[in-house]
């Protein structure tokens, strides 16, 4: 089989590919060489000028990306054991099995923003529900406007957004796992704790991989939560590196170097998921 | 220590999976529960492995009410008709992991293993991942599995079911030396299967089950001389017993236009409704025989079986030589009468060349 022509079919898709993805790419690298902000647009070539300021002169950059790396670890840790656990849950035989399926999945079909501005309202400090309820153990804590507290809040925000998700894939991973060993196991003489613990999590292994590493993508871009819940605040003590990079880039107009920061990100990013699959598979799979 | 089951019914639909079923196993013997498929036999052995409750009766062992007891403490082995093991394990791994489940020194564990490799077969394999595995293997992998245990009842639900011809016949074999030689004094053997044949070889105490219900019970010989009705006589031969009605009458067997002079123990029998039993074997061709049609010649292995016909009645012949035969050939063939059973219209057996009943 050679068609003259095979490649004039590869056009629509290849063109889609370099118009959404390579040519941004491209254009981001370029952006973040020149010196582009409100005052001067216009892509001036000025060399790593906005690379050597990031690199030496920048420690915001560096401290909302370690609290990135803070928030999305223990969020997605948090949503693959409760996640996890429900799933597991539902995967037995209980009643209204079929309802709760479904219930655990509510918080996925709402609208994120919505819902932080619903958590917002429920964590306000003086008006809220959640302090309303406390105020009869006589604690008020500052959910909101202390600095340790806030990160807790956005914490507790996100897994209940997307803690349904990892159940998502891990009842199917659940439920598409073959039903022999269990029944071996059983007459092996192994507990239903002992099960879990040399049946049922091994054989989730790979698909627990695949589940935490799309949560940590999805979770590294952490924004919507926290701007609508503390902007960043109070000061920068949730300040993340997406929302730290929206702000330089489209507050303050410093394009360029907001380009240089998103693609000093993206490496890091491409970099730090290849080395904690690897790890993953290394000590899940024990390849 | 006896395995005693009362009356053990199940029943999940509109059908008896169990129906009242109870046995007395003794330890150190073999016992054979024969049934066609969908029989119950799989259900009674994961009843008494504790896989499924039944709705009704009791099993005790050791004077203990085993029903009480949860799989994972029952001491028990099984080996099921599908290979089943840890897809994530390797082959050491996979014997290993029950004893992995009680406390026992890692040097104990690696000796016991080795020792069930060596058993089966299989040394030299213990670091393989299970799926690089052939069928053969893989079954005897779980076979190793359930030996490590030292069960006190070990289960094997048809484990020759799935593997090719020459696997079956020689994994057979192995079980019958390590069944006779390997295993504790203690240990109860049950063993379920289809086939008639396995049944014989093993030569244990059989249970023949057929819808749930116990037909017969017995040594192995007993049930292939004296099976006990028309449907055990089915059950327990391969191909089934052929059965044709048949009048007795002046020491003749009358069917289909043919006299056959009666032998002794069947010449007394002159109700309505009798039928004959004869086995395949126990017919051959000869040129002064009578004349039948061949509706269907089928070769298995070194045997041809040629199913027969005339006016209603159907036989099957079974034929120790490769013979080729094309449909509606006529043949000629001889009854070795003096071998035939015969039955009650009710399925009861009448009479049997073995001495059964009034012989």
């Amino acid at each position: 089989m050679n068609f003259k022509h095979k490649y004039f079919f590869l056009f629509p898709g290849l063109f889609v590919l370099i118009g959404i993805l390579i040519f941004p790419i491209i254009f981001v690298v370029r952006l973040s060489l020149s010196g582009w902000n409100s005052y001067n647009p216009g892509l001036d070539y000025i060399g790593l000028e906005n690379y050597i300021r990031l690199f030496t002169d920048d420690p915001r950059f560096w401290e909302s990306f370690f609290r990135l790396s803070f928030l999305s670890v223990t969020t997605v840790i948090l949503q693959y054991v409760i996640g996890f656990a429900l799933a597991h849950m539902v995967w037995k035989d209980i009643k209204f099995k079929r309802f709760f399926r479904v219930l655990f999945l509510v918080p996925m079909m709402t609208t994120p923003v919505i819902m932080t501005v619903i958590w917002r309202t429920f964590f306000h400090e003086s008006l809220g529900p959640v302090n309303d309820l406390l105020s009869v153990f006589g604690v008020a804590p500052k959910w909101l406007t202390d600095p340790v507290i806030a990160k807790f809040t956005v914490i507790i925000v996100e897994v209940w957004q997307w803690t349904p998700f990892m159940f998502l894939l891990l009842l199917a991973g659940l439920l598409s796992l073959p039903k022999e060993p269990f029944l071996a196991a059983a007459i092996d003489g192994a507990s239903p704790v002992r099960k879990f613990i040399y049946v049922t999590f091994p054989l989730m292994a790979p698909i627990s991989i695949g589940a935490i590493i799309i949560r940590l993508i999805e979770a590294s871009k952490i924004m919507d939560t926290v701007y609508v819940l503390t902007s960043g605040g109070p000061g920068t003590s949730t300040e993340t590196s997406s929302f730290y990079i929206f702000i330089k880039g489209l507050r303050e107009f410093q394009m360029g170097y907001a380009a240089s920061m998103s693609f000093t990100y993206l490496i890091i990013m491409i970099i730090s998921l290849t080395i904690i699959a690897k790890v993953l598979t290394k000590v899940l799979l024990k390849e | 220590m006896d395995l005693v089951a009362n009356n053990l019914s199940y029943k999940p639909d509109d059908q008896y999976h169990l129906n009242e079923v109870s046995f007395n196993f003794k330890e150190g013997n073999l016992y054979t529960i024969l049934g066609r498929t969908l029989s119950g036999k799989t259900t009674l052995l994961k009843t008494i492995a504790g896989l499924l409750t039944p709705d009704s009766g009791e099993i005790e062992f050791d004077g203990k009410n085993f029903l009480k007891i949860p799989v994972w403490e029952r001491n028990v082995a099984m080996v099921y008709q599908q290979f089943i093991n840890y897809p994530h394990l390797n082959v050491f791994e996979n014997i290993a992991f029950p004893l992995k489940q009680r406390k026992i020194d890692q040097s104990i564990i690696k000796e016991k293993v080795m020792d069930a490799l060596k058993s089966v077969g299989l040394l030299g394999y213990e670091n393989r991942k299970i799926q690089e595995l052939s069928g053969g293997q893989q079954q005897r992998v779980s076979l190793a599995r359930s030996l490590v245990k030292n069960a006190k009842i070990l289960l094997l639900d048809e484990p020759l079911v799935n593997l090719d011809y020459k696997l079956r016949e020689q994994l057979r074999e192995e079980f019958k030396n390590l069944f006779s030689k390997g295993l504790a004094d203690e240990t109860i053997l049950i063993y379920s299967t289809t086939d008639p044949r396995e049944t014989m070889e093993l030569n244990g105490e059989v249970i023949v089950l057929d819808e749930g219900k116990v037909l017969q019970v017995g040594p192995a010989k007993e049930i292939f001389e004296n099976p006990n009705s028309l449907k055990v006589a089915e059950i327990s031969n391969d191909p089934p017993m052929n059965i044709i009605e048949a009048k007795i009458s002046d020491n003749q067997i009358r069917f289909e236009g043919i006299d056959v002079e009666a032998p002794q123990h069947l010449s007394k029998l002159t109700e309505d409704g009798l039928k004959i039993g004869l086995r395949s074997s126990d017919i051959e061709l000869n040129e002064n025989g009578h004349e039948f049609e061949v509706e269907l010649a089928e070769i298995s292995g070194s045997e041809t079986l040629l199913h027969l016909k005339r006016g209603d009645t159907k036989i099957i012949v079974s034929i120790e030589e490769v013979l080729n035969f094309k449909i509606h050939d006529k043949v000629k063939i001889n009854f070795k009468i003096d071998k035939a059973y015969a039955f009650h219209a009710d399925g009861k057996l009448a009479s049997s060349p073995f001495g059964g009943l009034n012989g």
